[in-house]
């Protein structure tokens, strides 16, 4: 739909222009880039000179504007371009911001933001108080619908494999919401408790608190809310789907991808049967990571989840022809088989008797089998896996346990708190050193053949070299060794820890799904081999990784293996859609009070020469919890907690809502996009945001407005009704120390209304206004002023010069009385309203392509035609309303608005004709 | 008892009403009144949200009667019956109760009382409302032209604003010429354009336009008929004494008739004295002086400036313009810098109260004190003393405060009064326009921000300095704004008059023409109703003011929306004592 006139920005001016266009029976496009109508002026208390109150002037005419047949309203959205057709009429490009929430089913009800669990500055209270990230701007809103806030996705989530909600059940944790927070996490992965232990934590790493004290020990918190939940509740509290939707699906391999595949399989209704060659279920969380890290039980609990879908775990079957599922009804396949063989080293001697492997050696210590060890144990390798070898190790006697690594000290893959507690617990790492061969009773061959039958004698101990290098000049791993650095070591066992691979003798016919590296192939978006219903995903793909990357990939799956069931192309479809990452330096910067809080040290019994698998971190106590959660900074402002999701009774949120763009015409456009207040902190000297009862005009309104924060006038710094308040006019305005030489023509109006109100709401309370000049000029305004006067307000001619805190946050003014001979004085004051002036909103410089909306020397819209055609701007047919093109009261806002319509009216009249 | 279902909304309006009246007090007390079906509260009634929900209810609960206790009726009364036309209920059966400004906010001591009351003003507004019947506004169709009274810049630039939306204009300038004061300066403030040469252009920009009709020594002498179509007589003077009547038909009046100069009186600073002149005669020496300004043949060395003369006025003087002019701090300012470029050498001093020179015009303040200009601050109590010197200079001595209070003397060649703006004598166009005039004696808009062009008569609109003080482009500004509420009206091709007016039972009346003596609108003629003379409302002309309703001997006459059985029944439903 095409339009006679835009107008952008729904302030006082803008809606005064479009109504009145309205009125005459052009049809309006108002575009406004906040979720409501109404401008600044609704959120003011009262307006001067005749102390009506702002919302009863304003609601009807945003309501006005919202109803009039003649007006489209675009709230949420931004005018991306306007650019001239051939025909004289604009082109004009709108920018719809997503509100995630779906404003023709919103009733406005606000249940949402009860239930939000981020809390912002309210920007619309002038951050004197906090609202929710769901929310309803302010009372009054037109449409009161509501909007929320997401600045792109937290990190912490962004970055997660598995899509679990951190930011989200983080929020949930610190306002004790402890089962909500469990519930949420389980929307990704059953697999909570788990994963609040052994997770890699990648989360963690991106946590924006990371730059500061450190990261919010995001992990340990999903720990504490798993355990909370599982001693509640020893059973899921859901049951199989009643009707399952008749289809099959075989899942082989019972670890994290195959659980978490078959988890949300189960739960779109599909009947999922695992395969699992090994006896008990839980791939490698339950054979392949300690019991002191994930003990068992809670691996069963997190199995629980899942069986308790109805899935069927098969234990002890090896799959042996995938050929052989269709056969037994399974429409589809998805293949977690993992890494389960371990990698050779292919050294002299690796045949004997004594050599291990870490999964094999691991997987047999997690199943309870007798591991008999001797007095000395070398482990090889850097990795995780070295490393649970390693303290399994130590937990089963061995006296001795060294492990030999390629990596200098620092440099090891497995991580940093892994390697701390070996060492703690008694582990002797070997940095940088390979091993050259394996020492038995037997003379060692020349070659190892590569195979493990039959006795060639039994270990006796290791040689080892020192590393020269670990990578090639084309950074390819290709470890080089410093001759004549061999070293000999007495050993009785080596147990070899330096990778998986994986073992795909279940493929039967099917050579195609094979790719490079031993393992399966297949798309990378999709999970699906070449084979139609085939799917596969986690380390049986990617080749030894996280835990929940694994799961990622079972949850990836489980989406496509649905789609592809129910006949959906596969390519496309756009899973698991997260927001840009939120901008951490922007995250950091918005912080109002920021407060130093460091991250809860983590607590493990970690005693030398540990002799049980009791698990060694401790739990978070729930203070320590709360208090971890606390430190999150919400980077994505939304946590994606999915509580509005739950509470809405309209169903109206929409979480995947996308931005959208809108392209239409018009004749003729009318800028009304309004001022920027001067930061009152660009006059270091008056102490705003250093000193608390420090405040500007703005947040003066606000205390005294109707729908007022605190619902009395008080100081912000502690709650003290202020018994003498002191007004600085001229607060970056009239001043060329910041660059802004005008008068903002409103601030000795609206402090003097100020007066009025505070002698009104607070009786007792002295007022002192310093001045340069007290202007009112305007209709009214003079009989405003002297009734001030006359009510008492103390007017003091004087510049103040600076303002300085005392320790009970009363403040001290230095200024010079004018009328009083002009000495120095020092006035103290409980309260200081810093009376800000109007400043240039200098967004409109990027609305117009192709032509140049052409500023003023002060970047106002200049008004190339004031005499004669007040309004008129640089650009024919381009017409500017209200403060954006100069400092204006409201009623001048609402003259100059309507001289905009009439010029604007007069040039749709002339385009008509020209046609 | 009657079967109507009215809902009551009672307003907190943010604290305005809750914080003086116990707002869910008053709900109880009035839920449970006759007729009353639905009763909520909400913390501002005005709001969207609640306009919807008062809808809905509307629908859902087929009410037939609203009424709304919030503020007064001046600001939300066409609001509700939006609403109410918006569900599909008669905009005449709703009642708006002014429980703020006649209520919460005259009695902020007594919250007791001022519950009390409001539950009073709520009943009888629910029992007139139990009485409402629908009415039907009066529909007229407007008339696409417009009178424009004053040929000044504000009213050529809204003939030209007008014409351009295809609206015509009769324009009517009392002078033989068009122009007004701009007319007569040189360069403006604050982009240097000439002001005379600004009058040509859009006096060349009127002939351009065919429906334009510009009359010149003309006024407008009568006026009937309403909004959308008035009769208006233009009297034009010709050569000699001959007058020429012309009576047109128009939709909407536009007011522009502009300022007149404050004259100061004798000896007021020093006026009279050879030398002291004002404002505008010292801007007229300005433009005529080529090169270095000169009086009398005079050189003007030394110039004082006195500001804020005739306006902020003290209280203690007889009829004082308290108001300030709004003008004059920058034309004054902007006059030193034009005197300094005609005579670099020339010295400026300004003796001021508050320097009101504001948002932008701030510049113009920083450029005269660059270019040498002295400011010298006086205070209410010690005004500066003007004086003749022997030597044909003028003594002006002043206390400055921005040297704490140094008596300073300074001999000038000119002082010249900072004289203001003052509201031009009118009484004729105010008699026949009933034009309303505020305090400060310029016309008076119905609210600032709300109808800033607006008057109380309807349709008729006023712009420009004759509504108080402004300076040339804004002027323009609010008589291009004239022009939008005008074409607002006149574009749409109808307006709607309300229907609370009077009505005569003609089985009571008996024609004895004391009602038609008793209207002030001249609305009441002789008709005839089935053979017999009775009194006979003129729809258009009945403003609805109830005048003649008592004055009838036989009760013969009632007012819509306003019955004497309504009257009662809000009496009753007032006195009721349960609370």
């Amino acid at each position: 739909m095409n339009y006679d006139i835009l107008v952008v920005g729904s302030g006082i001016g803008g809606m005064e222009s479009s109504l009145k266009l309205g009125d005459m029976g052009y049809k309006v496009l108002l575009v406004e880039k906040e979720p409501s109508v109404g401008g600044k002026m609704i959120l003011l208390s009262k307006v001067f000179p005749t102390l009506d109150c702002a919302s009863c002037i304003s609601t009807p005419k945003m309501a006005a504007t919202q109803h009039h047949p003649n007006v489209d309203v675009m709230i949420y959205s931004e005018v991306e371009k306007i650019k001239r057709d051939g025909e004289g009429r604009f082109k004009v490009r709108v920018r719809k911001k997503p509100t995630f929430v779906k404003h023709s089913l919103c009733t406005g009800c606000r249940q949402c933001e009860m239930t939000c669990n981020v809390a912002v500055p309210d920007q619309y209270n002038f951050d004197l108080v906090a609202r929710r990230a769901a929310h309803i701007a302010f009372p009054q809103a037109v449409p009161k619908k509501a909007v929320i806030e997401r600045q792109g996705s937290s990190p912490c989530l962004f970055i997660c494999p598995t899509g679990v909600k951190a930011h989200g059940y983080v929020a949930l944790a610190r306002t004790g919401k402890y089962d909500e927070a469990f519930k949420l996490v389980l929307e990704d992965t059953p697999l909570v408790g788990s994963l609040g232990r052994a997770c890699f934590a990648l989360c963690e790493g991106e946590c924006t608190r990371g730059s500061l004290e450190g990261p919010v020990s995001i992990r340990r918190i999903k720990r504490f809310i798993a355990d909370r939940y599982y001693q509640g509740h020893s059973e899921p509290e859901y049951k199989a789907p009643e009707e399952p939707n008749g289809k099959k699906v075989a899942i082989v391999g019972s670890g994290p991808a195959g659980l978490t595949a078959a988890f949300h399989l189960a739960r779109k209704g599909y009947t999922v049967k695992i395969f699992e060659a090994a006896a008990r279920p839980g791939g490698m969380l339950r054979l392949g990571i300690p019991s002191y890290r994930i003990p068992k039980d809670v691996v069963d609990r997190d199995i629980k989840n899942v069986t308790a879908l109805g899935v069927e775990i098969e234990t002890g079957v090896r799959v042996e022809n995938l050929e052989d599922l269709k056969s037994q009804g399974f429409e589809a396949v998805f293949i977690a088989a993992g890494c389960q063989g371990p990698a050779k080293m292919g050294v002299p001697g690796e045949d004997l008797a004594g050599v291990l492997y870490g999964v094999d050696f691991l997987r047999r210590v997690n199943l309870g089998e007798a591991v008999p060890l001797g007095q000395r144990v070398a482990v090889i390798g850097g990795g995780n896996v070295a490393m649970d070898t390693a303290r399994s190790a130590l937990r089963l006697g061995a006296r001795e346990v060294h492990v030999y690594c390629l990596e200098k000290e620092g440099e090891l893959f497995a991580s940093p708190e892994e390697v701390e507690a070996a060492l703690h617990e008694g582990v002797k790492i070997n940095h940088a050193k390979g091993v050259r061969s394996i020492i038995g009773d037997i003379p060692p061959q020349e070659v190892c053949p590569n195979t493990s039958e039959g006795t060639k004698g039994s270990v006796t101990g290791l040689v080892t070299i020192a590393v020269k290098s670990l990578f090639d000049e084309n950074k390819r791993f290709n470890p080089t060794y410093i001759d004549g650095t061999e070293e000999e070591a007495a050993i009785d066992n080596i147990i070899i820890s330096i990778g998986q691979r994986a073992e795909l003798n279940f493929i039967g016919g099917l050579k195609q799904i094979t790719g490079p590296g031993g393992r399966l192939a297949v798309n990378p978006d999709t999970l699906a081999t070449p084979v139609p219903g085939v799917f596969a995903g986690g380390d049986v793909v990617t080749g030894p990784s996280l835990i929940v990357k694994a799961g990622g990939q079972g949850r990836r799956a489980a989406f496509f293996i649905d789609r592809y069931l129910r006949g959906e192309a596969l390519e496309g479809a756009g899973f698991d859609y997260r927001l840009p990452v939120a901008d951490k330096e922007q995250v950091i910067a918005r912080q109002q009070s920021y407060k130093t809080s460091v991250p809860v040290e983590k607590k493990e019994i970690l005693k030398e020469k540990p002799a049980d698998f009791t698990e060694v971190e401790l739990p978070l106590a729930e203070e320590e919890a709360q208090y971890s959660a606390g430190r999150c900074l919400d980077c994505g402002v939304c946590s994606q907690c999915q509580q509005c999701v739950a509470t809405c009774p309209a169903n109206a949120i929409d979480m995947g809502m996308k931005e959208e763009t809108v392209e239409t015409e018009v004749s003729s456009v009318i800028v009304s996009t309004g001022f920027k207040l001067f930061p009152a902190d660009a006059k270091p000297q008056y102490g705003y945001k250093k000193f608390r009862n420090v405040i500007t005009g703005m947040e003066m309104d606000r205390l005294l407005a109707p729908t007022r924060p605190y619902n009395t006038v008080l100081r912000p710094g502690d709650g003290k009704v202020p018994e003498s308040i002191a007004f600085i006019l001229c607060t970056g305005s009239r001043d060329q120390t910041v660059n802004n030489p005008l008068c903002s023509r409103v601030c000795c109006m609206y402090s003097l209304k100020h007066n009025q109100l505070i002698m009104g709401a607070l009786p007792l309370a002295d007022v002192t206004v310093y001045y340069i000049d007290i202007r009112a000029f305007s209709k009214g305004y003079e009989e405003f002023y002297q009734q001030t006067k006359g009510m008492g307000t103390n007017f003091v001619k004087g510049k103040v010069a600076k303002v300085e805190e005392k320790e009970n946050g009363n403040l001290i003014l230095h200024y010079e009385d004018i009328d009083n001979g002009g000495k120095l004085i020092q006035a103290e004051h409980d309260m200081v309203v810093l009376s800000v002036g109007l400043l240039p909103n200098r967004e409109y410089m990027n609305l117009f392509a192709g032509e140049e909306l052409e500023a003023d020397d002060f970047f106002f819209v200049k008004e190339t035609d004031e005499d004669l055609n007040p309004g008129k701007t640089s650009i024919d047919g381009v017409f500017v309303a209200g403060t954006a093109s100069g400092a204006r009261d409201i009623p001048d806002s609402i003259l100059h608005a309507g001289a905009a319509a009439a010029q604007a009216a007069a040039h749709v009249e002339r385009t008509r004709m020209l046609k | 008892m009657s079967d109507r279902r009215i809902g009551v909304y009672i307003c907190h309006c943010g604290g305005n009403i809750s914080d003086y009246v116990d707002v869910e007090r008053v709900r109880e007390a009035v839920q449970g009144e006759p007729c009353v079906v639905v009763a909520k509260t909400a913390m501002f009634t005005c709001s969207d949200a609640t306009q919807q929900e008062m809808v809905q209810d509307i629908k859902e609960q087929n009410l037939d009667g609203l009424v709304v206790a919030s503020c007064s009726p001046k600001l939300h009364l066409f609001t509700f019956r939006n609403v109410a036309r918006r569900a599909g209920l008669n905009p005449y059966q709703y009642t708006q109760v002014n429980v703020r400004e006649q209520c919460s906010w005259t009695h902020t001591d007594d919250k007791e009382g001022a519950t009390i009351k409001a539950i009073r003003l709520i009943r009888a507004g629910i029992a007139r409302t139990c009485l409402t019947e629908p009415l039907e506004p009066i529909i007229i169709d407007t008339v696409p032209q417009v009178l424009v009274v004053g040929g000044g810049i504000a009213g050529l630039r809204a003939a030209i604003g007008l014409a351009d939306i295809g609206i015509a204009v009769f324009l009517v300038e009392k002078s033989p010429a068009v122009g007004g004061w701009i007319n007569r300066l040189g360069k403006m403030y604050p982009h240097g354009k000439n002001g005379g040469q600004l009058i040509a252009k859009l006096v060349d920009e009127v002939k351009k336009r065919q429906n334009i009709t510009l009359f010149t020594n003309a006024e407008l002498v009568e006026k009937s008929g309403n909004i959308g179509n008035f009769n208006v007589k233009i009297r034009v003077s010709g050569q000699g004494n001959k007058k020429d009547n012309i009576t047109a038909n128009v939709g909407s009046i536009i007011i522009a008739t502009g300022f007149e100069t404050y004259q100061p009186k004798e000896g007021e600073f020093g006026y009279g004295i050879d030398g002291v002149i004002n404002l505008p005669e010292f801007k007229e020496l300005l433009d005529r002086c080529d090169g270095i300004p000169t009086r009398n043949g005079k050189e003007i060395k030394d110039i004082v400036y006195i500001y804020c003369v005739g306006s902020r006025q003290q209280p203690d003087l007889e009829n004082p313009n308290l108001y300030c002019s709004r003008y004059c701090c920058n034309a004054a300012v902007h006059s030193s810098i034009l005197a300094v470029e005609k005579d670099p050498k020339s010295h400026q001093y300004h003796l001021f109260k508050d320097m009101r020179t504001y948002g932008k015009y701030e510049s113009l303040y920083g450029q005269s004190r660059e270019t040498g200009s002295t400011y010298l601050r006086f205070g209410e109590d010690a005004p500066p003393a003007v004086e003749k010197c022997s030597d044909g200079k003028i003594k002006v001595s002043v206390k400055d405060l921005l040297t704490f209070g140094e008596e300073v003397e300074i001999k000038a060649d000119v002082v010249v009064l900072v004289t203001g703006m003052v509201p031009r004598k009118n009484d004729e166009l105010v008699d026949v326009l009933k034009l309303p005039v505020g305090r400060d004696r310029f016309f008076n808009e119905i609210h600032p921000k709300l109808r800033p062009v607006e008057t109380v008569v309807d349709g008729v609109f006023i712009c420009a300095a004759c509504q108080g003080p402004k300076n040339s482009s804004e002027s323009v500004a609010s008589a291009l704004s004239a022009v939008t509420q005008s074409a607002s009206i006149l574009k749409k091709g109808y307006v709607e008059l309300e229907p609370l007016m009077a009505s005569v039972n003609p089985e009571l009346c008996h024609w004895c023409d004391v009602c038609v003596k008793t209207c002030p609108y001249s609305a009441i003629e002789k008709g005839e109703d089935q053979g017999k003379e009775v009194a006979r409302i003129n729809k258009t002309g009945c403003k609805g003011c109830g005048g003649c309703v008592p004055i009838c001997p036989r009760d013969a006459i009632d007012l819509k929306g306003y019955t004497d059985a309504q009257i009662k029944s809000m009496i009753d439903g007032f006195l009721k004592e349960t609370f």
